[in-house]
């Protein structure tokens, strides 16, 4: 027994608050008893209260124990949820006055465990969704655990449950070599060591003293018995993941936990979870599977089933071609490399219980908490799905894959063979990687293309992962039938009534005002998945009232000058008009609308000039872009003439610009026609085109907000309208007319100038300052240390 | 015949090619919009896009402006045009490495033109102690956090688009490009927001200091320069390497004594054979002060480029005058 070491800087038990809460075995003794006596007053709590008003047992059970700290410690700290568990704990005591008998050899089997838990807990949670998951099966599951461990504890010596029955005994065990930490000791003073405190302190009979040679901890449950027992026990900071860049003992069962596990939660979580949710589940093979036998209410176990067996059939293959690559035997290799599989499961599932939690389990414990101990408590959740943030967990599983790669190298390295055999049968051992990203992308791809399929109909209708989005849904569905009324009133509009384009959602944005618009450049494209972006527009009249009536032809030109069509999609009545920006430059997008009536031809126009600017493409912004566009298919046009200031993609219109029009009837210049100009705010003003169909006007400043709550990228409308009646008898479409009425509608958005914000005057004086200033100190700096120095000498 | 022309690199006066080479380099950068030249906006030197003139763009704009993307996007397909944007960037960057900055940046030329100018105005030159050093070195760092975590928390929703761009609305390579080519729309303070008018504010007293600065201390704003951090921590990818023997190394201190950047591991670290630190700039004037044969050597592709040679030196001593002639 050693008494004092000097402790290195990554001992944890060097660390002050640290230390404290993992070694002090008070602390641990009251730790374990207040979880302990949580654990069983919920299994109390589950069986007095059976419905599914009981939050607390759920709250306890699968908003804490499972999965969040459990998920969150194994690959941290390790395996602290085994040093608290209440099994262990009491098992300890159980053992102490129990038979002490060596268990029996086929019970010192590994599988049993990871048996129980894969086939006994997750198939049975997809076979029958929602049965372990009520207060009453909950407490009946882990009441009836304690009792087997219990009798398992009493019966034999060693913590045999710990190390064979317990479910995840061997999951922890196996993920616990991601931690960062190890428990070990200082080898120089256990050199002379000769009574083995550690080892006999030691419950599961292991020997502390080893573990820093053998470069990993057997079935340390991390109780700190032996710490406790003697000072040289340090539990100390390592690189992530530093064991299994080394050699050590290595355990078959370990590996088949990664992979099993790994089948039975992500993989076939994204079967029967994610997959099953898009509009094409029924086409998945195993809801076809089911739908063959006739069981497609069990149609979640057999997604099980596969996610089992492709696992299990893509992770032995991938191994198996790579001891033959690697030229190895099989075994070997699987013990080798088995190991880089680690992170897939537990980095992937951190992710998704961090987001479980803060979108929905910190409110149940909570309340689960104030349900069971009588206390008064009005939580809500941390986050609501679809916040921003809550996407960062995704990048967990990014994480995942990226380790699982560097492990599958790292842990190559171990294995002797030529190079070349190395680098493929790093492809084949990196199989189930692939496949892990595979079914990623696929159900991105899959839930994207398709969508989520509506509600009812689902068999999986109880879990939480679908419901949430079916809420989402179905929420839109309610605000959609809010505004239906008024599109319905859309339908009418009088000949004489100029319908224009505009960009903004006329349903979403009933107050045509001035208002802060989401900038371009920073993503607003409605479909970030799909390839080409585009660009959405409605067709309003009077105002702002959607336009639904048909009849109306539109088209668009590209920032080539191309002819391409618009997509016109109908939604609750009203149409959207979209069209495909590819590239940076001016779209034009034209709406023809001409009627004959009462021998007067109605003719009009919405046209729409939009300038598509997007950061990172290689588009140049030259004069070929700044072309005139002459548009064949209608009679009158209205061509914005671009001056010398305009010459990038980025370029708005700011009050005080003078635009230019030149408006066309026939292709040649339309004089005396009436251009009307109307702001957003109100403010109007008619100007008349001359000979060469010139019309110019200068836009107003019509924004006087207080100092602080100006806003330079407050966005105001402008709407030209260009009217001119002929009398000029003609026919279209087979119908004749007397006099033809031109109607052209022109809309534009225009920004504060920048000369209302920016300001020379400030930064000049500003810069003045800063150059008198600096140069001020400089020169005093230097002359201060140019003064001869005065050395002071003291008597010796 | 191949010794001929070793040696004649060797012997080279690094100071006359080195001003050539920056020059031209600095008339594309700065002017080279001009003559149609596009590079695209991924470059690794402080080529200023706000210089409408430039003939490519600081790859920190696209950067921050991707990385500002909404979350949901940012994590989705647009992650692939960030990480293109990277690759792009380290293309650019592997053929150089450092020597962006000691050859390449325009504004790093424009600093020694201003040391070049307080040489013939007879004004000493000002260093920092090693304290002052160690100290004002980890700035540039925090520079790399704000373009790197800013747009960040735009995306999550935490920073308003007024932040966008916050470290180029700091940058007094900003507001001194486009006067380059005479626009002087830049020397503004931006009254729309308090956040911009600060962003907007703290970018005209750090154009201010680099005028000051960069005039009594040589490559002042290189210390603090966000892509000089960016740059070290892809250096060791780059094919082009500054290698040190220190075996036969004297720490005689030439080489430290000709260092723009007061590296001092240039002289002091005799074991390591890389010698390239965060602040280094690359422009191998360590290399042409060194007195030793193949002590310091400037490899491409592991091949000896620019290596020192007592010759060299010699032939170059009237020329830089490491003791003397510095001012």
């Amino acid at each position: 027994m050693v008494d004092f070491v000097k402790r290195d800087q990554n001992d944890i038990f060097n660390r002050p608050i640290l230390g404290f809460l993992f070694k002090n075995p008070k602390l641990l003794m009251v730790l374990r008893t207040v979880v302990a006596a949580l654990f069983f007053y919920a299994v109390y709590f589950g069986f007095v209260h059976p419905a599914k008003d009981n939050l607390f047992t759920g709250a306890l059970f699968w908003g804490i124990f499972w999965s969040l700290f459990m998920v969150a410690t194994l690959p941290t700290f390790g395996r602290i949820f085994c040093g608290i568990c209440p099994h262990g704990f009491l098992g300890k005591y159980i053992t102490a006055f129990g038979l002490q008998k060596t268990m029996p050899k086929w019970m010192q089997n590994r599988y049993i465990g990871i048996v129980l838990l894969v086939v006994g807990w997750w198939g049975i949670y997809y076979t029958f969704p929602g049965v372990w998951k009520t207060p009453f099966a909950t407490a009946a599951l882990f009441g009836g655990m304690s009792l087997v461990a219990f009798a398992v504890y009493y019966l034999y010596k060693d913590m045999g449950h710990c190390k064979y029955i317990c479910p995840i005994g061997t999951l922890s065990r196996a993920y616990d070599k991601l931690s960062f930490t190890k428990l070990e000791t200082y080898t120089d003073y256990c050199k002379d060591c000769r009574t083995f405190e550690c080892a006999s302190a030691c419950s599961h009979a292991l020997k502390p003293f080893s573990f820093a040679n053998k470069n990993q901890t057997d079935d340390c449950t991390l109780c700190m018995e032996c710490a406790s027992s003697c000072e040289a026990v340090k539990f100390r900071f390592t690189k992530p993941a530093e064991q299994l860049a080394g050699t050590f003992k290595t355990l078959n069962a370990e590996i088949w936990a990664y992979i099993l596990i790994l089948a039975s939660i992500p993989v076939s979580m994204t079967f029967a979870h994610g997959l099953n949710r898009s509009r094409i589940a029924d086409s998945m093979i195993w809801n076809q599977t089911a739908a063959y036998f006739g069981m497609s209410e069990y149609a979640g176990g057999f997604a099980f089933a596969y996610a089992l067996l492709l696992t299990v059939f893509i992770s032995v293959t991938g191994l198996f071609l790579a001891s033959k690559v690697l030229k190895k035997d099989y075994s070997s290799t699987f013990s080798t490399l088995g190991y880089a599989y680690a992170p897939l499961f537990i980095l992937g599932s951190l992710g998704h219980t961090l987001e479980t939690f803060f979108t929905k389990d910190y409110e149940t414990i909570v309340e689960g908490f104030a349900q069971a101990f009588g206390f008064a408590a009005d939580a809500s959740a941390l986050a609501s799905r679809g916040d921003a943030w809550l996407h960062y967990f995704g990048l967990f599983k990014w994480i995942a894959v990226v380790w699982a790669l560097v492990l599958i190298y790292k842990r190559l390295k171990l294995i002797d063979a030529a190079r070349w055999r190395k680098i493929s049968g790093y492809f084949f051992a990196s199989f189930v990687v692939i496949f892990f990203v595979g079914i990623n992308l696929y159900q991105g791809h899959v839930l994207s293309t398709y969508g989520v399929k509506e509600r009812g109909g689902n068999t999986h209708g109880s879990h939480s992962h679908g419901g949430d989005s079916f809420q989402k849904i179905s929420f839109a569905d309610k605000t959609g039938k809010r505004d239906f009324s008024g599109a319905e009133k859309a339908a009418m509009i009088k000949e004489d009534e100029p319908i224009h384009f505009t960009l903004t959602d006329p349903k979403e944005n009933a107050q045509n005002g001035g208002g802060r618009n989401t900038h371009a450049m920073s993503g607003g494209s409605h479909r970030p998945s799909s390839e080409i972006p585009s660009k959405k527009a409605w067709l309003v009249f009077n105002g702002n009232r959607p336009v639904s009536n048909a009849d109306i032809e539109t088209f668009v030109f590209d920032a080539g000058h191309e002819l391409k069509d618009v997509k016109v999609e109908q939604k609750r009545g009203v149409s959207t008009y979209r069209f495909d920006i590819p590239r940076n430059g001016y779209y034009n997008l034209i709406a023809k609308n001409c009627a004959v009536k009462d021998d007067t031809l109605w003719y009009k126009i919405a046209k729409l000039e939009y300038l598509h600017a997007q950061h990172g493409n290689d588009d140049v912004y030259s004069d070929d872009v700044k072309k005139e566009l002459n548009i064949d298919g209608i009679k009158i046009d209205l061509i914005r003439v671009k001056d010398a200031r305009e010459k990038d993609f980025f370029y708005r219109h700011s009050m005080g610009d003078t635009l230019t029009f030149k408006a066309l009837l026939d292709h040649k210049p339309l004089a005396n026609a009436n251009v009307a100009i109307a702001l957003s705010s109100g403010w109007t003003k008619n100007v008349t085109t001359d000979e060469n169909g010139i019309a110019k006007f200068t836009i107003v400043r019509d924004y006087f907000p207080a100092w602080n709550e100006f806003d330079k990228m407050y966005k105001q409308n402008l709407l030209l309208t260009l009217t001119y009646d002929e009398e000029k008898k003609g026919q279209i479409d087979g119908n004749e007319y007397q006099k033809a009425k031109y109607i052209l509608t022109y809309p534009l958005s225009f920004y504060p100038n920048s000369s209302d914000y920016e300001s020379y005057g400030y930064a000049l004086i500003l810069l003045s300052i800063t150059l008198l200033c600096a140069g001020i100190v400089i020169y005093l700096f230097r002359r201060n240390r140019t003064k001869p120095f005065k050395e002071v000498r003291y008597e010796e | 015949m191949k010794s001929k022309i070793k040696n004649a690199i060797n012997n080279m006066n690094l100071h006359r090619t080195r001003f050539w080479i920056q020059l031209v380099v600095f008339v594309i950068f700065v002017y080279g919009g001009y003559f149609a030249i596009d590079l695209g906006s991924k470059l690794p030197v402080f080529a200023c896009p706000y210089n409408s003139a430039s003939a490519g763009a600081c790859y920190l704009i696209p950067l921050q402006h991707q990385l500002s993307m909404p979350t949901r996007v940012l994590l989705g397909g647009a992650a692939i045009s960030v990480i293109v944007g990277l690759l792009t960037f380290l293309a650019w960057f592997v053929f150089l490495n450092k020597a962006w900055c000691g050859y390449m940046c325009p504004i790093g030329t424009l600093q020694d033109w201003f040391t070049a100018l307080r040489k013939r105005t007879g004004i000493r030159y000002s260093t920092y102690t090693r304290i002052q050093f160690e100290k004002l070195s980890k700035i540039k760092y925090i520079f790399l956090a704000i373009v790197l975590l800013f747009p960040l928390l735009m995306g999550v929703g935490l920073l308003g688009s007024q932040w966008s761009a916050a470290f180029c609305q700091m940058c007094p390579a900003r507001i001194i490009s486009p006067m380059l080519s005479g626009d002087f729309s830049q020397l503004t303070i931006d009254f729309s927001s308090k956040t911009a008018m600060v962003l907007t504010a703290i970018g005209i007293v750090f154009a201010g200091l680099f005028v000051i600065g960069s005039f009594v201390k040589k490559r002042f704003f290189c210390f603090f320069c966000p892509m000089s951090a960016l740059h070290y921590i892809f250096s060791d990818l780059s094919v082009v390497q500054l290698k040190k023997n220190g075996s036969k190394c004297t720490r005689c201190g030439d080489c430290y004594a000709v260092c723009d950047m007061q590296v001092k591991d240039i002289a002091d670290d005799v074991t390591s054979t890389n010698i390239i630190r965060d602040d280094c700039i690359l422009c191998l004037k360590c290399v042409a002060a060194c007195p030793e044969d193949g002590v310091l050597h400037f490899d491409i592709l592991k091949l000896n480029a620019f290596s020192s040679t007592k010759e060299g030196f010699e032939k170059r001593m009237g020329m830089e005058k490491p003791y003397e002639g510095q001012r």
